[in-house]
């Protein structure tokens, strides 16, 4: 069995990275440039953040492939199968245990609300994870989907390909008056069930939430999913100070809402980062309280 | 007509049916029904509806696009009807509207774009990634009123500031006003940038409203 897979699914709690997007436009990412350019342009800079999570403590880094997408990178003109694999490269130099390719949403929407098609979603994911199997990956996390539909296509073209590679899903919820849902009204326990009934490794919540309703949403769907669970949530809300946009949330705040997270949940989480805002300083600090609390990674499988 | 057709459009709308909306719509104006009555008592009640209850949790965004378009549809068939009668609806005036450059997101910023149509607005999308230049020039042929700037990256938001900075060095005959908004802007980042903000599609509605009054 592949030793990801065995991680995830035996344990022990596995300890993911934090943003890179949000690194790359602190060291200088101009807005308007898709952060997969530097994959090529900047390859150190990007280096140097995975090396920071693996320094923090990071066991496993994701490459830099969230909008490396045909769809999605057609609107900048880039081609999107090299971008992919020196990505992938990349994330493996940091010298991190274990490399997740990220697969994120295309951009395009279905009607009403958009004008893509489910061809286009199929197409595009299809493509994406046909490179990214060739290349050298432990794990592939299909992450920021607001529509269960389209992380279903995905998932389903990653799984056509592949029944071994583990697949985590992650969905990206809105904390509204009667529970958490996707943006397109999909609910937290039925559309993770639907996820993990459709062969998905790990399923799970990243980014819109701070960890604090990360930690709500997490309970709520714990005990009611019948794969492992993962959870990225951002630092907080994005604020406009002096310096530049910073994120509300400190790295202790956050640490000890996933510390809580992770004491509730037990065995049932599989693995645990962060999301937009967080940074290494945030993995640090969070590997450090669950090393304080004696919660050293282990996790005896049920 | 009686009262109780324009709940039909109210219910049309709610439904999100824009078949039906359409039809009452055409066939009111047939009958020459009192359109401004039927936009006020049934298609502005009905998309307020729809505001709530997405509010609430009961709707999301495929609901709510069909709700505004549904309104709109009705409204497309009004128009012509009311400029040929001599009656107006209050003139809500034109709205140039995109995503700021260097920002692909795009939904919040249709779904703007479709609640101030639906409300009687002259709207020119632009769609994503819309440079300074093209808000400027589009809205300087149409003589814009309103300027809306969605911003969904705080790395992006910067763009509005200077989207605001530029409608107030190039002193568009129109005197446009800024409406910004999107995920990580706030009521205090349109005050410092000296715009208008609104947190979400409706208020967006309202917030364009009291600016042309």
């Amino acid at each position: 069995m592949n030793d990801f897979l065995k991680r995830l699914e035996d344990g022990p709690l596995l300890l993911l990275d934090g943003g890179l997007g949000t690194g790359l436009m602190e060291r200088g990412l101009p807005a308007g440039i898709p952060p997969e350019t530097w994959t090529l342009e900047k390859p150190e800079e990007l280096l140097d953040i995975h090396r920071a999570y693996v320094d923090a403590g990071s066991e496993a880094v994701h490459a830099n492939t969230f909008g490396a997408n045909p769809v999605r990178l057609a609107k900048y003109g880039l081609e999107f199968q090299h971008l992919n694999i020196q990505a992938v490269q990349l994330a493996r130099q940091s010298g991190a245990p274990f490399v997740i390719a990220d697969m994120g949403p295309t951009g395009e929407y279905l009607p009403p609300v958009g004008k893509g098609d489910v061809n286009i979603w199929r197409q595009a994911f299809e493509a994406q994870a046909r490179v990214l199997l060739e290349a050298d990956v432990d794990a592939i996390h299909i992450e920021t989907m607001s529509d269960i539909r389209e992380a279903h296509q995905a998932l389903s073209a990653l799984r056509n390909l592949s029944t071994k590679i583990p697949v985590m899903v992650s969905l990206t919820f809105d904390k509204k008056k009667k529970g958490f849902f996707t943006a397109f009204g999909d609910p937290l326990v039925e559309s993770m069930q639907s996820l993990a009934d459709h062969g998905a490794t790990v399923v799970g919540a990243n980014c819109s939430l701070a960890s604090s309703d990360m930690q709500e949403l997490a309970l709520e769907a714990s005990g009611r999913v019948h794969v492992p669970l993962v959870f990225q949530p951002n630092a907080g809300k994005p604020e406009l100070t002096e310096s530049g946009t910073q994120y509300s949330q400190l790295p202790d705040e956050f640490a000890a809402d996933m510390v809580t997270m992770v004491k509730s949940l037990g065995n049932r989480l599989a693995a645990i980062g962060g999301c937009c805002g967080t940074d290494p300083r945030h993995i640090q600090a969070l590997k450090k309280l669950l090393e304080e609390n004696n919660i050293a990674f282990r996790r005896i499988n049920p | 007509m009686s009262r109780a057709s324009y709940s039909d459009f109210e219910r049309a709308v709610v439904d999100g049916d824009k078949e039906k909306a359409e039809k009452l719509a055409r066939d009111f104006v047939e009958a020459g029904g009192d359109l401004l009555a039927a936009v006020e008592e049934g298609l502005v009640p009905g998309i307020r509806k729809v505001g709530e209850l997405w509010e609430e949790g009961e709707y999301f965004l495929p609901e709510l696009v069909q709700g505004a378009e549904a309104m709109k549809a009705a409204m497309g068939l009004f128009n012509p009807a009311l400029s040929i009668g001599n009656r107006q609806l209050p003139d809500t005036g034109k709205v140039v509207i995109g995503t700021v450059e260097g920002d692909l997101h795009d939904i919040g910023k249709s779904l703007v774009a479709t609640m101030l149509s639906a409300n009687g607005f002259e709207v020119y999308d632009l769609g994503s990634e819309v440079s300074i230049d093209t808000f400027l020039q589009k809205a300087a042929e149409v003589r814009a009123q309103i300027i809306g700037a969605s911003a969904l990256l705080t790395t992006t938001m910067s763009k509005q500031r200077d989207l605001a900075r530029a409608i107030e060095q190039s002193a568009l005959p129109s005197r446009p006003i800024l409406m910004v908004g999107g995920a990580p802007t706030s009521q205090s980042w349109a005050e410092e940038i000296g715009a208008a903000y609104a947190e979400n599609a409706l208020q967006a509605v309202s917030v364009a409203r009291s600016h042309l009054q």
